[in-house]
């Protein structure tokens, strides 16, 4: 789980464009939208597609959107539960 | 007639613009093949959150607006019109090999909603919170002309502030192509500009953004008093007899003109009616060129602008500039004669205020 964390982060900061910060400075368990990283609606977008190319997982239901990307590590928990890390 | 007082002026160029003293300084001359926009550390202009969605231009147009405006002194405008030939092309590139790349699939929506050519404008009116009149010209080698005739017209149904400015950028696909196609050639040396040899222009970007006020305040650095297009004029006695008609119109002779600004861009082709009007304007006035400093771009006449504002306000024609021997006794009227591709022609006069 930890090594899926650490990949999750880098892809994140690579898709969104944050370069002002370092893997090690996101904390996984901080809330993705709002406080936290204080992604908005465009970058939901951006996650989504990150995890249909990278994972190749399609969420059909955009309602489960915000269980997934409440944090880093329940959107890891969604990857290993449908089998794709 | 109605005059557009400029209060502020921001132009980041291949040229170290941004630095007040650039103006009595060496020509910086292009580092590579091709001219590029010396970038300023963006941080001091925009937040961090918005500086990570935006592309060159975007980037380029909100940091020299932000210093126009914070020229003039401006807390608000009622308009805000820009320019601009190609547009967002970074993200509009990004975004179509984005979908070649990926077979159509995984399309991410940053660029696509970044890549649309008025994305500046609306950029900088969410960032200054205005809601007021907020328009985007996309006429290839008019695109910052029709700002200015737009904000004169504005200024003529009352507006009293309006921010207008022309945003280029280039991308090195854009250049390989181009020059590919024989349409770019590499840079020579910057007198080549009005005496070229050979085909081809040397493509360039920057943004350059003015403040303009329909009253004369302190602040003003001068007036626009006038601006007119010609569309593929068909010799140079027809640009001429243009030229007459419209200092006329302002009630000038050529010979009143302290300095004129020629738009030559180093293609053989493109400059010739420019070439054939420059005896003429030798003659009657004092020669001196631009591009060789911002090197060719659909909106370089915003450059041009911002030249112009700057000869006025330092009283100083440098030589850098100059094609005439003379030396100007004063700047009270600097005309600028743009050209792009040979097709669109147009004559800005700026006048001391």
């Amino acid at each position: 789980m930890d090594a899926l964390i650490e990949k999750l982060k880098g892809q994140i900061i690579e898709q969104l464009n944050l370069v002002e910060l370092k893997p090690e400075e996101i904390n996984p368990d901080s809330p993705l939208f709002g406080e936290g990283l204080g992604l908005d609606s465009i970058d939901a977008l951006e996650l989504i597609v990150l995890l249909e190319k990278h994972y190749g997982i399609k969420i059909e239901d955009p309602k489960d959107g915000k269980t997934i990307f409440q944090s880093i590590r329940t959107m890891a928990e969604y990857i290993k539960a449908q089998g794709k890390s | 007639m109605v005059k557009a007082y400029i209060n502020g002026t921001g132009c980041i160029s291949s040229q170290d613009t941004i630095n007040d003293q650039w103006f009595f300084d060496p020509v910086v001359e292009p580092n590579g093949d091709y001219y590029n926009a010396i970038e300023p550390s963006y941080k001091e202009f925009i937040a961090p959150n918005l500086l990570r969605r935006m592309g060159r231009a975007i980037k380029m147009g909100v940091a020299s607006a932000n210093l126009a405006i914070k020229q003039a002194g401006a807390t608000k405008v009622d308009a805000i019109i820009t320019g601009t030939g190609l547009g967002c092309f970074e993200d509009s590139e990004r975004f179509l090999l984005a979908m070649l790349n990926n077979e159509e699939q995984f399309l991410t929506p940053t660029s696509f909603i970044q890549s649309t050519h008025n994305t500046v404008g609306s950029q900088i009116a969410l960032i200054m919170k205005c809601h007021d009149y907020n328009f985007t010209y996309v006429h290839r080698g008019f695109s910052f002309e029709s700002t200015l005739q737009d904000a004169l017209m504005l200024f003529s149904e009352g507006k009293e502030t309006v921010l207008v400015g022309g945003i280029e950028e280039h991308t090195p696909n854009f250049i390989i192509l181009n020059r590919k196609a024989g349409k770019f050639k590499i840079f020579d040396h910057h007198t080549a500009f009005w005496k070229p040899s050979a085909k081809g222009i040397q493509m360039s970007e920057g943004s350059t953004f003015f403040v303009l006020n329909k009253t004369k305040t302190e602040k003003s650095l001068a007036s626009v008093d006038g601006i007119q297009t010609l569309y593929k004029p068909a010799t140079s006695d027809v640009i001429l007899q243009k030229l007459y008609s419209f200092l006329k119109l302002h009630s000038l002779l050529l010979t009143d003109i302290d300095v004129c600004l020629m738009g030559f861009s180093s293609d053989i082709d493109f400059d010739k009616q420019l070439r054939e009007l420059l005896p003429v304007i030798k003659e009657e006035t004092i020669a001196a060129h631009y591009k060789h400093l911002s090197g060719e771009y659909h909106t370089a006449s915003a450059f041009a602008l911002w030249t112009a504002t700057k000869l006025i306000e330092k009283q100083q024609l440098p030589e850098v500039l100059a094609i005439s021997n003379k030396k100007p006794n004063g700047i009270k009227h600097v005309l600028i004669i743009n050209q792009y591709l040979g097709i669109n022609y147009s004559f800005t006069l700026v006048s001391k205020c």
